[in-house]
């Protein structure tokens, strides 16, 4: 794995909120790099920036100073615009709460990607169905998320992050809402998806569930304290 | 295509889903746009299409103005006319008119017609051809050669039951015979309400009268020429005139109007543009409804834009869901609204007496046409973006990042999100306060039209008109015979009590009277700076009694004035007070035209009340009264008070005159309470959309500011359980929401108040009886709108303190 090109580099990372007249330093000189096909997790306590992190990372938000190269290019200043369009060709999300659109049925809901990319809708329709198919919800194509299980509506919501086929999966907290069955469940998909390439981000406060990726960076306070490998995970 | 065609399915699916929300976001902007198009279809009546011409805007009126006397269009004199005609460059043809009523008579029953003498190239000079027949020829505007007539398919189909071999054909026309040359096309009646037309013919002394203004000029641009260029021009020959002969053209300009402005007075322009502005303000206030409700849909759907927006749509993309979701709703309304909309059209043309509408210009050609559809579609596009564009903008700069988190509410914006809602219902306060102020002076100036000729006692009282042809009754001995005799046998009929002559009844033709020169003995009328003109009316000496004219000073006129004894008038208090400021009238003599006119010297004898002729005027004009017996008239009035319902006299009044004269027609045979109610219907008009419209803004800004105060209620639920598990009690909790709402309240009638009151100002200057200082409008109305807002608060209000004060406590 140590050949493989680098997806992610950040360098000096800070981010602070402003408001009225409070500052908070949520991340602070934050040097990080994901290679491609590798699956990491980011823990650490409540508070600690973890989310923060999964945001910049996301391109959900902006870092206030540092630099954020992904895939190469330079993403740490780019316009709202320029942002909207790498997330939706080169990140996936699933979150903790699932975010699925309750109007939406499983199909629309996992379209939405290819929707604003400008996909085709025959293409859309293969896609989904090949999305669906993975994470084994391709029978509940109809249905309305509020028609479907907790752990049903976040494999949807991973079909969702998978159908536009992103370098990276980004995943915040995406068993916290689960039961242990339906959260083993989810990591288990996670981890076939790494096997079969995916380049995995995860923020997870679950020793269990870190222990899934190769390589677990903590947080506290704003910063990385440690790094951990994992040995033999992707065997 | 296919997105858009994605955004549409998810919004009609949104919109389904909030069927509450979206019934009332409906129904406001169907009312808003449905009197929208009401209202366009009126006005494209009135000031886009009055005339049924093709090129309309090539064809223009000159008509002469006096701006020191207020008189902003007036007709021209024969002598300047001709002038205009020969000198003139800029127009292909330039052609003239005048009103000549018309008794036909011989062939069947006698008829009054409307008729108009008309130049023989005055068709040309409007484009138009006839059915059948042939149009004037010039030489037929020679007098002798001018016995000939045109009718109107009208008249045609309903006197002569549509005779296709009528032209040639001879009618009698005021006693004369006249030849049918020709009918004109179905729906054609101009000038309105044309039945008949005749040529215009001058004599040798007519052709050289300058100041006797009575001819209404139309000219057809040559192409190329423009308004500007032909208007230039003629006032260049304007000027040679005033300068060849300054005494008739002084203070008189020359205006040149294209005939769509022509055909619409100023007035009913100015009431057209108020209501459209009154709709367009009804339709400002379901907008700001709407959008208020799009706030609290899109605040509640802000996790799954946020989804969207991480998933990759792009801010317009966004922007564009939203829009077409407020624009499928302005659709749905305008579906709505059309429907009320053709109602309102229904209502308001069904609602007018024939005998007014045929007189107004456009009036029927209003109705719900393709334009008014697109308008409509227009209106709907452009409301949905109104008020679908702020919560659609304010969204896409939601924290998305914030958003996603499981607490997250999204509130980045919600400070600015509250005061656009809060800035919105202050707009909606202050616009509804203007529509009700403009309503409610508007209803009560209607109220004084109708309680100041409550001392008529309108409801006995029958009227009527009728032309003495001037072959027949050539003789003032045989007029005054004639007027004579139908009064008699009138007031022998059972059940009158009187029957008088009037040369004009109040508020009947529109209120038109029309007004001659006068010239007081021994004084020049530019010895006091004023140009001295007043009504002349020609009475029987009962008309005052029969009328409550009251007597002032001096006494009225008597029987016993006749031709042979000295010529006695009456004057109106206005007269006495204008002319004869500090001096006694009585005995003083004045005279119809100028000093130096053949008419008689008449002593004044008596004072009387003065009588309000039409709405229009704000103040009453001078009049003078003469008595039938010493200048028996042609065309005169007839009034009668009866002891029953007016109208079942008609038959026994038909036949009283015809046995005085059966060829003659009588015409405007209308009991006089119907007279003014047809005099004042447009202001009725007016003043009934405008309650109308007040009411629906009323309702709408209650609305609008229940769903604010409601909205704030929710965003403020954890809020409120602090404060109540701080120790609020419901009273504080309940003031709070309230002094809120109230204050928003407050400063939207800040607002609207000043704009109210220039609308006031503007009103009082259109219509007699409406006072800038009006109580109702200035006070009770603003209490009526802080009473209807305090309700809408005090709903939500209600609903905060029966909150328990744990739930508000876990409320995120």
């Amino acid at each position: 794995m140590s050949d493989a090109p680098t997806l992610i580099k950040m360098e000096g990372v800070k981010k602070v909120f402003y408001t009225d007249e409070v500052e908070t330093h949520a991340l602070e000189e934050i040097h990080l790099e994901i290679k491609k096909g590798t699956y990491i997790s980011i823990a650490g306590p409540s508070g600690c920036g973890k989310s923060t992190l999964l945001s910049i990372l996301g391109l959900l938000d902006s870092p206030t100073d540092g630099s954020y190269m992904l895939n190469g290019q330079p993403v740490g200043k780019l316009t709202i615009s320029e942002r909207t369009r790498i997330r939706n060709r080169e990140i996936g999300f699933i979150f903790q709460a699932f975010n699925l659109i309750g109007d939406l049925t499983v199909y629309e809901n996992v379209e939405l990607p290819l929707t604003y990319r400008g996909t085709s809708s025959a293409e859309r329709k293969q896609k989904v169905q090949n999305a669906l198919e993975r994470v084994g919800m391709a029978h509940r194509l109809r249905h309305y998320p509020s028609q479907l299980s907790g752990g049903q509506q976040q494999r949807v919501a991973v079909a969702r992050a998978l159908v536009g086929d992103p370098l990276i999966l980004m995943a915040d907290e995406p068993t916290g809402n689960l039961d242990s069955k339906n959260g083993e469940a989810v990591m288990e998909l996670l981890r076939d998806l790494h096997r079969n390439g995916a380049t995995v981000c995860m923020v997870t406060h679950d020793q269990r569930y870190a222990n899934f990726a190769e390589r677990t960076i903590h947080l506290f306070d704003g910063r990385i304290v440690e790094e951990t490998k994992e040995a033999g995970v992707s065997a | 295509m296919g997105t858009i065609g994605q955004d549409i399915r998810y919004g009609v699916r949104m919109l389904v889903k909030h069927r509450l929300t979206t019934l009332v976001c409906v129904a406001a902007l169907a009312l808003g746009i449905g009197a929208n198009t009401a209202m366009f279809s009126v006005a494209e009546a009135f000031l886009l299409h009055p005339v049924p011409f093709e090129n309309s805007n090539r064809i223009v009126a000159l008509v002469d103005s006096r701006p020191s006397q207020g008189i902003d269009t007036n007709s021209v004199a024969p002598a300047t006319y001709l002038e205009w005609k020969a000198q003139a460059r800029s127009f292909d043809e330039m052609g003239a008119y005048i009103w000549d009523s018309i008794n036909l008579t011989g062939d069947r029953e006698a008829e009054k017609a409307q008729g108009f003498a008309i130049s023989a190239n005055l068709f040309d000079v409007l484009g138009v051809h006839p059915l059948m027949g042939r149009t004037f020829l010039p030489e037929e505007e020679q007098v002798g050669k001018d016995q000939v007539i045109i009718l109107s398919y009208g008249l045609w189909e309903r006197r002569y039951a549509s005779d296709p071999h009528i032209l040639g054909k001879k009618v009698k026309v005021d006693g004369k015979t006249f030849e049918i040359v020709g009918v004109m096309r179905k729906g054609f009646d101009y000038p309105k309400p044309a039945e008949a037309w005749v040529p215009l013919s001058f004599n040798a002394e007519q052709r050289t009268i300058r100041d006797s203004r009575y001819l209404w000029v139309l000219a057809h641009l040559k192409p190329q020429v423009s308004v500007e260029q032909a208007t230039a021009e003629m006032r260049t020959i304007t000027a040679q005139q005033a300068q060849a002969y300054p005494d008739p053209y002084k203070g008189w300009n020359l205006r040149v109007l294209t005939i769509p402005n022509f055909a619409t007075d100023d007035l009913t322009r100015q009431y057209t543009f108020l209501l459209l502005g009154a709709v367009g303000f009804v339709l400002l206030i379901a907008c700001a409804d709407v959008a208020n409700v799009q706030f609290a849909r899109v605040t509640g759907r802000h996790k799954e834009l946020a989804v969207r927006t991480a998933m990759g749509a792009s801010r317009s993309r966004i922007i564009r869901q939203l829009l077409t979701e407020s624009v499928l709703l302005s659709l749905a309304g305008a579906t709505l609204g059309l429907i009320f909309a053709m109602w309102w059209v229904y209502l308001i043309v069904s609602h007018m007496p024939p005998e007014v509408g045929r007189f107004i210009a456009g009036w029927n050609t209003i109705s719900l046409d393709t334009n008014a559809f697109l308008f409509t579609l227009a209106v709907a596009i452009a409301s949905g973006i109104v008020s679908g564009i702020a919560p659609s903008w304010l969204h896409s700069q939601t924290n998305i990042s914030d958003t996603l988190k499981e607490s997250g509410r999204g509130g980045s914006t919600g400070r600015s999100r509250h005061r656009l809602r809060s800035a919105l219902v202050i707009a909606e306060i202050a616009l509804a306060l203007i529509l009700l102020v403009g309503a409610g002076l508007l209803v009560k100036g209607f109220r004084a039209l109708i309680v100041v000729h409550e001392n008529f006692r309108p409801a006995s009282v029958l009227t009527l008109s009728l032309d003495l042809p001037e072959t027949q009754y050539k003789e003032k001995s045989g007029r005054a015979a004639f007027h004579e005799q139908v009064l008699q046998r009138l007031a022998a009929i059972p059940h009158v009590q009187s029957a008088a002559l009037a040369t004009y009844v109040p508020y009947a033709n529109g209120g038109g009277t029309g007004v001659s020169p006068f010239a007081i003995e021994g004084r020049a009328p530019e010895e006091r700076g004023e140009t001295t003109s007043t009504i002349v009316e020609t009475i029987s000496p009962n008309y005052f009694r029969l009328m409550n004219i009251g007597l002032r000073d001096g006494r009225e006129l008597s029987d016993s004035d006749g031709d042979s004894t000295p010529p006695v008038a009456v004057i109106s208090k206005n007269m006495a007070k204008r002319y004869f400021p500090g001096e006694n009238p009585m005995g003083k003599k004045l005279k119809i035209g100028k000093a130096n006119a053949d008419s008689p010297w008449m002593t004044i004898v008596g004072i009387v009340d003065d009588v309000h002729y039409t709405w229009v005027d704000k103040q009453e004009y001078p009049t003078v009264y003469r008595s039938y017996r010493q200048a028996p008239p042609y065309y005169n009035s007839l009034v009668l008070r009866t002891d029953g319902e007016p109208v079942t006299f008609i038959p026994a009044v038909r036949s009283a005159v015809a046995a005085v004269d059966p060829n003659l027609p009588l015409f405007d045979v209308l009991p006089f309470d119907r007279v003014i109610t047809n005099s004042i219907v447009g202001i009725a008009y007016v003043a009934a959309m405008m309650a109308i419209l007040g009411l629906i803004a009323l309702v709408l800004a209650s609305v609008g500011i229940y769903g604010v105060m409601s909205y704030s209620v929710g965003e403020r639920t954890h809020e409120i359980g602090v404060r109540m598990a701080m120790g609020a009690t419901s009273k504080d909790v309940q003031r709070l929401i309230l002094r809120n709402g109230l204050f928003l309240t407050l400063v939207g009638m800040a607002i609207g108040l000043p704009i109210a009151l220039g609308l006031a100002y503007a009103l009082s200057s259109l219509l007699f009886g409406v006072k800038v200082a009006d109580p109702l409008a200035f006070l009770g109305l603003p209490l009526l709108l802080a009473g209807v807002a305090t309700v809408a608060c005090y709903l939500p209000a209600r609903r905060a303190v029966r909150m328990d004060p744990l739930t508000a406590l876990r409320y995120e």
